[in-house]
């Protein structure tokens, strides 16, 4: 191949650069599709339709195969033949149109939820995904670990109870923690309560909730339910959400003898020459980040106050038991502090 | 069941019953106690406190007006001492080394009735490629490492990487990285043992696999050359020597932008998985003690990464010599190389030469012009140097420029010279620290192909672009 | 609380012999002692250790510096001191690499003294690792290093009321100008011959459903080896889910051998 022309060289190199991002972008990239092709098979079919079925009967509605077809994105035929095949080996009921859990298709369906949100939290605490990338992650992996894998995970996590956004882990034996509380909808205005679970799915509702820097574990007090916004206060900071979304966070209600501290406010509205004392960290500071500011003292009833500030102002320099230590804002936003007058 | 089995069983049990908290509850804990030991053993002079003096600079230091140019300043101090103070030794050592004691070893060797292709594998392969290295590597290295080390000792670094740190983070890197960046305007190798302060793994990983975009002093000389050459001679004569510093402080300036630029890349893709753990202790300010400062440094840092360097020089003199002195059908085996890769060194705005001597100078880039010059005279013929894998260097610059324009370069080969100077892989002494540091082949790996992979394109394009408009 | 014949190091006046010191750099082939290093980064960990050995590790002025363990070796009086240089951690209960080599090398090695470096002025949060290392270990010596620096900066402590309170001696010193680094020696030896005896301080305000686990399970700890001087940090390191104590129990390390 003659390559001394240059136009045609600039071309050719952007021919290729052009294949390469088809190829491999995130998400829609071929690679990723055939990738995703090829690991549908039977099995994650199954798995995928015992999980669909499973938060539908949690949630009490009734669900019928063309529900089935409109909510997952494999084709209908292949649907339905999977379908046929679980009432064969007895995971399912086929009822004329409706489908419903067998025992055994309910333990299996519990099962995968169990490895779902192992996961998850295993990405919350060992690694630095970010959270919005956490479900998808863990809707891959969920078909891939076996029953020991999923066993040593969870010793290794030290057997959690919650998942990151507050759902309960099933243990190995399927048994589950509570979660009381309500749609944050539901609530009447000038409730006060503490958010318990923040749902992820679906993932645009999700993103919007991580983008208004919502924090699991916060106490809230509701100022405003309509059904055009909700508005509520929590560590020291006014939200104000569509119902749509206020919807998607369970909020649990406290009486007034647990309030721990309605003057909560966030130590980044912390401002120079204010003191102030720490009340704790946030839920969302998980793992190892959330263990070093342990360590470095940001505990309960810590005096702190700001040193310094940066010139570019993101990153500031608190001081806390007698050492100046810089936290940039977002960290900052999840250590919680009561001002001192 | 054994008894550990059961003990084991009944901590599970209770972990479970003591809920997720007890980590935090713990060390409050424990806190708890401190603060009352603190309470009962220390007393603060409350009305005096924390020293005014450190207060005092750490206000002027960190401040919006003088933050920055405080700043600037002492980096641009710091660089001009090594610069010019480099320059006498580094002379002396050259003549030394490479003008006296070579010549002398070659008679010596003559005189012993060595056969010439052990003189010449020993004294112009192995010795010569140590020489160079050391009278390039050396001064520099001997100045600017003290320097940086009292800056560290008193506690003005720290400063800097929270003056620094929201522009770090917009790249998803660490504060602390400007500091193993211009730690690596020293030393690649010693700019990767310096990310040992960011104790943050996935910030550390980006700042190791980066760190290589920082233009080492191996690498200034060669910049500094053929700007002189080739740049300094496209303007008026008055502003030759402008021209020449303006393009390579500029490739320097580039190179901080891929720098930020693949840390960017990088946090978002490879490396979004590892952990994230910002935080930044501003430590007291301390007096350094001056002679143990100077002392430790050279030791620790210049001394080491020297050894290091010439470790891995000395082989590859011995390769420089032989490829240009063993001869298959007629001729030598650099002479096949150059012409095999000259095809796509000229897709790349180089030339098969340039290639070669990158290929063979990967242990240390101090030796990249040497052999350049050694192998342009060794395929074009022209009656220069010493011989077949005899490196050398030319008295003057315009010499050098003659030697060059006589193999066929252009402006075009001098400014993708610097470019791919900036844009490549890592010496082997680097190569071999980030091996040591990450124990990880996977990102020995990637830190090694990415920025000559970012070369190979940044120079085809501007090879395309220049042949498109100015040819 | 504390017993009242605790010698602290300043009861036990220090009889320094300099003559009887040798540095020993690298070269500890035999020795009869292991000491430990530990504390808080940037406290001066490695200059107290430069200072004990004659070796010279560069010691920059960043959290952080060491991150290999580094050993060397010293002579007191006849006996030969092996040094291990710890990583420079700010806790010993979580999981980064640092601080699981800190961690096991103290509960797992068992030195027979573990000096734990303390930077004076910031006291409060480097007794964060003191308090946790009372928990594992017996024997261990406080090194109150930066003193000059705590009083540039007017703090003040009463170095007898904490080792009375700390349970274990202390030592003030400033080891960039090698101040208090002979007492150190002489302390360290006391402690390593067992003149020094040391009654280390517990950890009080445990939250009372911890208290209560943490208690259940080193019962069940001591039953099972009666000679476990830390079933207590055990039982926490359980509780924590922590590998490698997991490993020690089912593998019977923790039984005398």
């Amino acid at each position: 191949m003659n390559l001394s022309n240059p136009i045609q060289n600039l071309l050719l190199f952007a021919a290729l650069a052009l294949f390469l991002y088809l190829f491999f972008r995130p998400v829609n990239g071929w690679y990723w599709i055939i990738k995703n092709n090829l690991n549908s098979n039977r099995k994650v079919v199954i798995e995928d339709l015992l999980k669909q079925l499973y938060t539908s009967e949690n949630a009490g509605t009734l669900i019928t195969t063309n529900d089935l077809t409109l909510r997952l994105k494999y084709k209908n035929h292949q649907i339905i033949e999977v379908l046929q095949e679980m009432a064969l080996t007895e995971l399912i009921v086929l009822a004329g149109d409706q489908i419903q859990l067998t025992p055994l298709g309910r333990e299996y369906a519990v099962k995968i939820v169990r490895v779902h949100r192992l996961w998850e939290k295993y990405l919350a605490e060992k690694t630095g995904f970010d959270k919005s990338e956490w479900h998808h992650r863990a809707e891959d992996m969920e078909h891939r670990l076996d029953h020991e894998a999923t066993n040593e995970l969870a010793v290794k996590l030290g057997n959690p109870i919650f998942d990151p956004h507050g759902d309960p882990i099933p243990s190995e034996l399927g048994n589950m923690a509570e979660i009381t509380g309500s749609s944050m909808v539901n609530l009447p205005v000038n409730t006060l309560g503490k958010i318990v679970h923040i749902e992820d799915e679906p993932d645009v509702i999700y993103k919007q909730i991580l983008a208004e820097n919502i924090h699991i574990g916060s106490q809230i007090r509701i100022v405003e339910n309509t059904n055009k916004r909700v508005v509520f206060y929590s560590e020291g900071e006014e939200f104000i959400l569509a119902p749509i979304v206020a919807a998607n966070l369970t909020v649990e209600p406290l009486d007034a003898a647990s309030i721990l501290e309605e003057d909560a406010v966030r130590l980044s509205s912390l401002q120079q020459n204010e003191m102030a004392e720490i009340l704790g960290i946030s839920k969302e500071c998980r793992g190892e980040s959330r263990r070093r500011l342990l360590d470095l003292g940001f505990v309960r009833g810590t005096p702190i106050q700001i040193d310094l500030v940066s010139p570019l102002s993101d990153t500031k320099a608190y001081l806390v038991k007698g050492s100046s230590i810089a936290l940039r804002t977002d960290q900052a936003a999840k250590v919680l502090i009561k001002k001192l007058g | 069941m054994s008894a550990a089995d059961k003990i084991i069983e009944m901590s599970n049990e209770l972990r479970w019953r003591l809920g997720n908290e007890f980590h935090d509850e713990i060390t409050e804990g424990i806190y708890a106690d401190a603060h009352e030991i603190v309470a009962e053993t220390v007393t603060t002079d409350s009305r005096k406190g924390r020293n005014a003096a450190d207060i005092a600079i750490d206000k002027i230091v960190t401040s919006k007006i003088w933050g920055f140019p405080i700043m600037f300043l002492i980096l641009a101090i710091v660089l001009w001492i090594t610069i010019i103070g480099a320059n006498y030794p580094s002379s002396w050592l050259a003549s030394l080394l490479l003008d006296t004691i070579h010549p002398a070893l070659k008679d010596g060797a003559n005189y012993l009735n060595f056969p010439w292709w052990l003189s010449g594998f020993l004294i112009d392969g192995v010795y010569l490629a140590l020489a160079w290295v050391i009278s390039v590597m050396l001064p520099p290295m001997a100045i600017f490492f003290p320097l940086f080390t009292l800056l560290e000792d008193f506690g003005y670094l720290p400063r800097v990487a929270f003056n620094l740190d929201y522009l770090f983070k917009k790249a998803g890197a660490h504060g602390k990285q400007a500091l193993t960046m211009s730690m690596g305007f020293g030393c690649n190798a010693a700019g990767v043992v310096a990310t040992r302060i960011i104790d943050s793994p996935r910030e550390r990983l980006i700042a190791i696999i980066t760190n290589n975009f920082s233009l080492c002093n191996g690498r200034w000389p060669t910049q500094i050359l053929i700007a002189t050459i080739f740049i300094g001679a496209i303007v008026p004569s008055v502003f030759s020597g402008v021209a020449a510093v303006a393009a390579v402080i500029g490739i320097a300036v580039l190179g901080m932008g891929f720098m930020f630029f693949s840390s960017w890349a990088l946090s978002k893709t490879l490396l979004k998985g590892e952990v994230s753990t910002f935080n930044l202790e501003l430590p007291p300010y301390r007096p350094p003690r001056f002679w143990k400062t100077l002392y430790t440094s050279l030791i620790d840092r210049t001394l080491i990464v020297l050894w290091r360097a010439i470790v891995f020089a000395a082989p590859a003199g011995a390769v420089i010599w032989l490829i240009s002195n063993i001869d298959i059908d007629g001729y030598s085996i650099a002479y096949w190389m150059i012409h095999a890769l000259d095809g796509f060194g000229w897709l790349l705005g180089l030339n098969g030469v340039i290639l070669v001597a990158y290929i063979v100078a990967i242990p240390a880039n101090e030796i990249v012009i040497p052999t350049i010059l050694m192998l342009t005279v060794l395929v074009t013929g022209i009656h220069a140097g010493e011989g077949a894998g005899v490196m050398f260097e030319l008295g003057s610059a315009s010499e050098t420029g003659e030697l060059l324009s006589a193999g066929g370069w252009t402006l075009l080969t001098a400014i993708n010279l610097m470019l791919f100077s900036l844009l490549h892989n890592p010496c082997s002494t680097t190569i071999y620290t980030i091996y040591k540091e990450t124990k990880s082949f996977k990102w020995t790996t990637v830190a090694t192909l990415m920025p000559v992979f970012m070369g190979f394109v940044v120079t085809f394009l501007v090879a395309q672009l220049w042949r498109i408009f100015f040819q | 609380m504390e017993s009242k014949n605790l010698k602290s190091a300043c009861e036990s006046c220090p009889q320094y012999n300099p003559n009887g010191l040798k540095k020993l750099g690298v070269d500890v082939e035999k020795y009869d002692f292991v000491v430990a290093l530990a504390g808080n980064p940037n406290t001066g960990k490695s200059t107290v250790f430069n200072a004990l050995t004659g070796l010279r590790q560069h010691t920059g002025n960043w959290p952080g510096k060491t991150v290999t363990r580094a050993e060397g070796g010293f002579q007191y009086n006849d006996q030969k001191y092996k040094l291990v240089d710890l990583p420079g951690t700010y806790s010993l209960l979580s999981t980064s690499e640092d601080e699981e080599v800190a961690r096991n090398f103290i509960l797992f090695g068992k030195p027979d003294v573990t000096v734990i470096v303390v930077d004076a002025g910031r006291l409060e949060r480097n007794l964060n690792l003191v308090i946790q290392i009372l928990e594992i270990t017996n024997k261990a010596v406080v090194c109150l290093n930066l003193m000059d620096e705590a009083k540039r900066n007017h703090i003040e402590i009463n170095t007898r009321a904490l080792a009375k309170r700390l349970g274990v001696p202390v030592v003030a010193a400033s080891a960039r100008f090698n101040e208090g680094i002979p007492e150190l020696i002489n302390v360290v030896s006391e402690v390593a011959n067992g003149t020094i005896v040391c009654k280390p301080h517990r950890i009080k305000n445990v939250p009372k459903h911890i208290d209560e686990a943490v208690k259940k399970l080193s019962e069940a700890l001591k039953k099972q080896f009666p000679t476990l001087p830390n079933s207590r940090w055990i039982a926490f390191r359980l509780l924590e889910g922590d590998q490698r104590v997991l490993e020690a129990l089912r593998t019977e390390e923790f039984n005398p051998s």
